[in-house]
């Protein structure tokens, strides 16, 4: 394409994803978008605004360059089709709970600038929280105002439940009962079986069936499937709990020993409980070195580290981070906390499967039914499913019939406290 | 696909054990300040009773596997923390302590900036983008400067964004439109509560057509009174509410700041940052950081000439400026001691 004269020249158009299709004095034109405008102009939204002329229900851009292909810059005005498909979107209703507390700090930030939900997703964000903290979520609410993002429509900061849990499409529960001193591991259960009974009856009463809930407050498996007996009448696949943080901290651990960035390695494994029994498994994993994919254990070539360290390693980081920070770990649980919802939301890549605890009714691994238990699983269409087939040798199924039993256990004493 | 052969630019924040910095490093690592294909190494500098922390940060940084970190160094050492640096935010700083008078922070945070003005002289490229958000910021700058006399003084600048950013969201607020439908809302001066929001250039886009701020909220004595006090004051709103400082926004304001440096402000559009005064069209005293509006391009700014000015503004503009003065030479009386 050439078009002569850019400086004066107006084009109208409409953006179909990556090329656009314009016309210059009443010829079409197709062009490709060789590089990501928001690169150069990163404060765009949707759309870069170079546009000098209006015209309703168009495009207008004024073209920056005569040659083919090149960066176009637009504006899209809001009566035109697409911003209305874009911009004008039903907001999202997301609730985060424990929404005064660090991890929550850390993570609203990511789910209001488009992380999570998408760029041109807007969102209506509900901050739940206990009310001695309300003052606190007031904080927060207006460093929120003070971020300037345009994606987020609303905050609506709270302490109840019927207002938290309204008309929910996703809902991420941070906020559980803290482990006190002298407390026992039986009364840290009690406690939060209350807690996610309660929550799971709002969501049972007051959520969009479609929801989808991600339980990230410890002792994170237990609690989820609490909620997830308490709203009968919401697919027990729309819950899930948090994993994800061990999942990427076994592959940056693999990573780091195969001096290679941590997206080079794909496809490990965690079975089973988010706590000291969990079992990071890479015998399934794949590392990108030199241009090539390598199994796991030719990569790294330390089968001992591999089934020793490795694994201890993962198993006990959170509390390593707890023991030089003095807290535990916010930044990277709301990264994780992120991966997971945006898979949810938007799908896994072919080829590669996440870890997510979910329910285990029906799973072929030979795990105990009625779990809330993390596998690896593919995302299409908002759906998970289990990846099946993979080989399981004896270390492994050892493993994971370790963690199982303690997931059993954890239910059984949590399910006595629910008919309480 | 990431361009895996790019050169790693340099970047160092200091404070790096900080509540700010734990907010800013991961957007930094995450490449939403220097680009997605620019891959970084980021060096963290604090004091060393803060190491252990520093060494829970680079864990979880590891543990968010980021692909555009390549390597994180933490350190308490200036000769290593300013080495061959591309960027330098410098969050940390003496903090107000109970007792304290200005004049002993001032005091306090002229050894640090001299320090580390410095060792930006000594060890990092001349070509770095320094940025000072430590309070007080507009003089740590300065101090910064004057210690780097190799370095363009253009190449200092403090952060004014936040003030900025809370500018446009409440117009925004007031508007009922989204914070990004607010344009070029000026903060003039020091940021601290002297500091001028103005918006008698500001721009409202609603329902797509640009109208001017004072049209679009239609309350003059708010925007001439509390719109200005609540932007003044915010900060210490915030601190109230949640017993701490603002990370989140602060480090939101930080990469705002820094990405715009990096890739440049839109046409037709201006951003605040505290830069230096020299040759400054707006009767402002020289040899001071002074917040003004500006484009820029090529990781250059230039301030936005031109602009009216009336009684009101200028008056505002002047007190703010009056501190300063009143604050670098306090500051320089320590340097020279």
């Amino acid at each position: 394409m050439c078009i002569t004269n850019p400086a004066c020249c107006t084009v109208f158009g409409t953006i179909t994803d990556r090329t656009m299709r314009v016309s210059y004095t009443n010829i079409w034109y197709y062009c490709l978008w060789l590089k990501d405008f928001r690169l150069h102009f990163p404060r765009a939204t949707s759309f870069a605004a170079h546009a000098y002329k209006r015209l309703t229900g168009h495009l207008v851009t004024t073209l920056i360059s005569r040659n083919r292909g090149d960066l176009l810059l637009l504006e899209q005005w809001e009566d035109s089709p697409s911003y209305h498909t874009k911009m004008s979107a039903e907001p999202v209703r997301v609730l985060v709970t424990g929404a005064a507390g660090q991890i929550a700090y850390s993570l609203l930030f990511g789910i209001a600038k488009g992380d999570v939900f998408g760029k041109d997703q807007p969102i209506t964000l509900i901050l739940l929280d206990i009310t001695p903290m309300l003052p606190v979520l007031d904080g927060v609410v207006m460093e929120l105002q003070d971020c300037a993002l345009p994606l987020l429509r609303e905050v609506i900061p709270t302490d109840k439940e019927e207002v938290a849990f309204k008309d929910l499409d996703a809902a991420i529960l941070v906020g559980s009962m803290p482990r006190r001193e002298g407390m026992e591991r039986k009364d840290l259960l009690k406690a939060n079986v209350a807690i996610f009974k309660s929550q799971g009856a709002a969501l049972e009463k007051y959520a969009k069936k479609t929801v989808k809930v991600l339980v990230v407050g410890n002792p994170a498996n237990t609690n989820c499937l609490i909620a997830a007996k308490s709203a009968p009448s919401i697919p027990k696949e729309n819950f899930s709990c948090l994993t994800r943080l061990d999942h990427n901290r076994a592959r940056s651990q693999v990573a780091m020993r195969c001096g290679v960035p941590a997206t080079q390695v794909k496809n490990v494994i965690i079975w089973g409980n988010h706590s000291s029994t969990q079992y990071p498994d890479v015998h399934h994993c794949k590392v990108n070195m030199a241009g090539s994919d390598l199994a796991c254990f030719d990569a790294v070539k330390d089968d001992d580290w591999l089934k020793g360290a490795f694994i201890s390693t993962v198993q006990q980081r959170g509390a390593a981070v707890i023991a030089a920070r003095k807290l535990s770990s916010a930044m990277s649980a709301a990264k994780a906390i992120c991966d997971h919802m945006r898979d949810i939301w938007s799908g896994t890549p072919q080829g590669e499967f996440v870890s997510m605890g979910v329910y285990s009714s029906s799973n072929s691994y030979g795990v105990a039914e009625d779990l809330i238990y993390s596998f690896p699983v593919h995302i299409k269409d908002k759906q998970w499913k289990i990846v099946d087939g993979l080989a399981i040798n004896d270390f492994s199924r050892g493993k994971m019939d370790a963690t199982a039993a303690e997931l059993v256990e954890e239910r059984d004493t949590a399910v006595t406290f629910l008919s309480a």
